[in-house]
């Protein structure tokens, strides 16, 4: 008897709170970690947990008009159809270079606030003022050629707005190009640069921290979104719930809880057991095993994420082409989709994923092809691998150890088939840091294997400037020392032709060069994936691939 | 008591030095490790000017010393002299802010399951001694076998899935609470002691109940090593010259337990002692598995994420923590055995 008085305790002490719980609708998302900062320009702003809750709590300008669903229900956007947001309309003037922004009316924040020109204008300053720990700000600005938005702003540079974002009156906001460029409306979808509400931030700043970054990183944002926080304890739980005046209508979903579950296998049987709605997080096996359990759906897109190896372009064997094209050629493509993602990955036939408009499947293709890989190695000079001992550090592929529960595998599948062509391939895991700083900072990475590498800027040019363009003439990432003055110059142009058309040809053109030279080895492009409930409807994917609660209902 | 107080001053000095040994060794050893924490800061696709003016605002284009004068706090800002531990560089929160948080989680948890541990192994441990060879004896030695035989890891996760997946007795191992309810006002940081000072009953019971399987798996793998260490002892002490005069001068049996269980005590609480600062320093996996936010995970995350500061001030109070427990134990030990302290 005594054994039960526990349990029925705590049923009498449930019961009393069941009826309070009754009354609104709740989420329970589960996930490998909760916000550790809100900030877009504070620490962890790239890091996707810590992304999801400012998104969910602020709006952008501009958003996209969507365009269906998949076969697994996830709904897409139509990345060539942008749609008003916070700004209803724009209108561009090409002869001054010139953005007009006409704001939406009677805009209401979590903090009552009414959103208006201050906010973008706010915004925007904030960016500029490179003043957070990191400068997500000012390279959106940067992305969009807003005018002054340029590296001068690390040099001494001036670091306000001047004369090139202006409020007409509230309601209407202009912006000035510094140049024609084609990515303006794509920069402002980006979740880096969603509002803030200018007057709520203010009321947190101090003279020590006149942008609230301190605020931002460790109590809250003030955004004009579909949720405001209600708790937030790091390392813990996320709470928001909804606000009732967002101006699409208040959410189906009045209350979400983003709680961390460290353990993927804990996530899976809280889903399981129907107490969680949404899980993320899994390994590839993780959601195969998950299709088909009951009460659970598992979905997903090939959005922007893929895998490939980045032999690094300055050592004297990868910048020999015909050795890159007998990497290429020497791995088993099928057997690696198999074994390392259970059918949930496919071939990645070009250099830009294929949900990006402009992306094409390249003239040149890499196809498993053992003895052609032989044959190209022995005219490279190493007939059966034999003097390749030599570069035995160039041959060490790395990955990122925190990565190894998917790479693991993957790695294991690379380096048996390359080794039966000729390569002794080593695997060098690594934590993700030191590899970020071997890649970014450093540069001396002999040969990186990636599958976190994405343009969230869904733009097939965007995409291979950023990780292809040298950056003495502007690329930004390019961490493997790439290096070709026409795709330099193509990517020029093409960045300030507002023809869509003519941008995608463009576009097309790149590719095949970039495929002809191949700085990357394509590999796979893999699912983005999510379990839950099947009473969850409305999943919708973003190339940030953070969930918006807004679009989210739970069927009674 | 001036040998005594002389001991425990001598005990406090030392941990003073050992504590200002560590924490300039922490310091340099952690900027030798091979990487750039702003590169983890700013992601793949920063440029080179957004990377240099991470480094910047993490204040790593400084030379060392001037880094570590100013973790110290000789430059004017408020540093470690000043109880200042400095902010995180993941999440940009002050250190002693985060420590605050996740340390209370850690230490109810290995305070709970230590008491629970004791109060299973000191009764059992007893019997055993009484009755070597018995079959509590012979019971305990093979579930001492079988509980240290796999790592408490793997424990907790077949705990979870008997308790929780099959029959449904355990919560969800989603931490201290139930996510979707409401949870007392933090005051202390343990969700038992916030409970009650809140009058918050259904958040007491919550608490307990979620706390049931991360306590049952500890104590189910540290019961086993206490059980045999009070034991041996406890044979030990009864098999000596003063228990057998004792006996033989016809005190009671109760007396005579209690000389054998004051000796026997005071190397099971070393044990003890050792046991707390290493379950403290590595409760990540416990705490991994049942998503319970403390200490270590908080580690784990700072090492991961090169966060220099939150590395240097996990490991300060980690090592404060050790040294205070360490030094509660001298105490007891003198107090148990006077001659401890000449």
């Amino acid at each position: 008897m005594r054994s039960l008085a526990f349990p029925l305790l705590l049923g009498a002490l449930a019961f009393q709170a069941v009826p309070a719980a009754q009354a609104q609708t709740q989420l329970l998302y589960l996930a490998e970690d909760v916000p550790v900062a809100l900030d877009p320009d504070g620490p962890s702003s790239t890091v996707n947990t810590s992304q999801v809750g400012r998104i969910n709590m602020m709006e952008p300008l501009i958003g996209y008009a969507m365009k269906g669903m998949n076969d697994d229900g996830i709904r897409i956007p139509d990345f060539t159809k942008f749609e008003g947001r916070l700004a209803e309309s724009w209108d561009y003037d090409p002869a001054s270079l010139t953005w007009t922004l006409h704001l939406r009316h009677g805009v209401i924040g979590c903090s009552g606030n009414e959103f208006t020109a201050d906010d973008v204008l706010y915004t925007f300053a904030r960016g500029k003022s490179v003043s957070g720990a990191t400068t997500v700000g000012w390279f959106t600005g940067s992305v969009a050629g807003i005018k002054g938005f340029t590296s001068d702003v690390f040099k001494g540079g001036d670091k306000t707005l001047g004369d090139a974002i202006t409020a007409v009156d509230p309601y209407t906001v202009k912006f000035k190009q510094g140049s024609p460029n084609a990515f303006f409306l794509l920069a402002l979808s980006l979740h880096a640069i969603y509002m803030f509400d200018a007057k709520a931030m203010q009321a947190h700043s101090t003279p020590a921290d006149p942008w609230s970054h301190d605020y931002a990183n460790t109590e809250a944002v003030a955004g004009y979104g579909p949720y405001c926080l209600e708790r937030w304890v790091k390392g813990d739980e996320f709470v928001v719930r909804a606000n009732e005046k967002y101006y699409r209508g208040k959410p189906a979903i009045d209350r979400v809880v983003m709680k961390k579950v460290p353990q993927a296998s804990n996530r899976v049987v809280t889903l399981k057991s129907g107490q969680a709605g949404l899980i993320q997080g899994l390994t590839p096996r993780d959601y195969a095993a998950l299709r088909g359990a009951r009460g659970v759906t598992v979905g997903g897109v090939y959005g922007n994420e893929a895998l490939f190896i980045a032999p690094n372009l300055n050592s004297e064997l990868w910048k020999n082409k015909l050795v890159r094209e007998a990497l290429a050629y020497g791995i088993d493509y099928d057997q690696l989709l198999r074994t390392g993602y259970v059918g949930q990955a496919r071939k990645w036939d070009g250099l830009v994923p294929t949900s990006f408009p402009g992306s094409t499947k390249t003239l040149t293709q890499y196809v498993h092809d053992p003895e052609k890989a032989k044959q190209l190695l022995a005219q490279a000079g190493f007939p059966g691998g034999t003097g390749l001992e030599k570069y035995a550090d160039d041959l060490k592929l790395t990955y990122a150890a925190e990565r190894e529960a998917i790479l693991g595998p993957v790695a294991t599948v690379l380096q048996s088939s390359l080794r039966e062509v000729g390569f002794p391939i080593v695997l060098d895991p690594l934590p993700q840091s030191q590899m970020a700083s071997r890649r970014l900072v450093k540069r001396d990475l002999p040969m990186a294997l990636s599958d976190i590498d994405k343009a969230v800027a869904v733009d097939s040019v965007y995409d291979v400037n950023l990780f292809f363009m040298t950056r003495e003439a502007g690329g930004i990432v390019n961490t493997n020392n790439y290096s070709n003055p026409d795709l330099d110059a193509l990517i020029l142009k093409a960045r300030g032709t507002l023809s869509a058309d003519e941008r995608l040809a463009d576009a097309a053109k790149l590719q095949d060069m970039l495929a002809a030279d191949l700085p990357w080895v394509p590999i796979a492009e893999t699912r983005t994936q999510w379990a839950y409930s099947s009473k969850l409807k409305g999943l919708t994917w973003y190339p940030d691939n953070s969930i918006r609660w807004y679009d989210l209902s739970l069927e009674k | 008591m001036g040998t005594r107080l002389r001991f425990v001053a001598r005990r406090i000095l030392i941990g003073l030095i050992q504590l200002i040994g560590l924490v300039l060794a922490v310091f340099f050893l952690i900027r030798l490790m091979p990487a750039d924490p702003a590169a983890r800061l700013v992601g793949m696709n920063a440029s080179p000017e957004a990377l240099a003016a991470a480094r910047h605002s993490l204040g790593l284009d400084r030379p060392i010393l001037i880094q570590l004068a100013g973790y110290l706090g000789f430059l004017g800002e408020p540093g470690l002299l000043q109880g200042n531990l400095g902010k995180s560089w993941s999440s940009g929160a002050p250190i002693v802010t985060e420590i605050r948080q996740t340390l209370p989680i850690t230490l109810e948890l290995i305070t709970l399951s230590f008491t629970g541990a004791f109060l299973v192994a000191f009764p059992i441990g007893t019997l055993c001694a009484t009755r070597p060879g018995g079959w509590a004896d012979r019971g305990t030695f093979v579930f001492s076998l079988f509980a240290g035989s796999q790592p408490e890891f793997w424990w907790g996760v077949l705990f979870i899935y008997i308790f929780f997946y099959l029959l449904n007795v355990a919560p969800p191992p989603l931490g201290r609470l139930d996510p979707l309810g409401t949870p007392p006002a933090v005051v202390t940081g343990f969700i038992t002691i916030d409970s009650l000072l809140a009058w918050n009953f259904v958040a007491l019971a919550d608490g307990l109940h979620h706390l049931m399987l991360p306590v049952a798996t500890k104590v189910f793998v540290l019961s086993g090593p206490m059980i045999k260490m009070i034991r041996q002892n406890m044979v030990r002490a009864l098999g000596s010259d003063y228990i057998l005069y004792a006996e033989s001068c016809g005190l009671p049996p109760r007396m005579i337990a209690r000389y054998a269980l004051r000796n026997s005590l005071a190397p099971a609480l070393t044990l003890i002692g050792v046991l707390y600062g290493y379950v403290l320093g590595g409760a990540v996996l416990i705490e991994t598995i049942f998503s319970l936010g403390g200490i270590g995970q908080y580690s784990v995350g700072a090492v991961l994420n090169f966060d220099y500061p939150a590395i240097q001030g996990v490991v300060l109070v980690i090592t404060a923590v050790s040294l205070v427990v360490y030094l509660a134990l001298d105490i007891a030990q003198v107090l148990l055995d006077p001659r401890v302290a000449g």
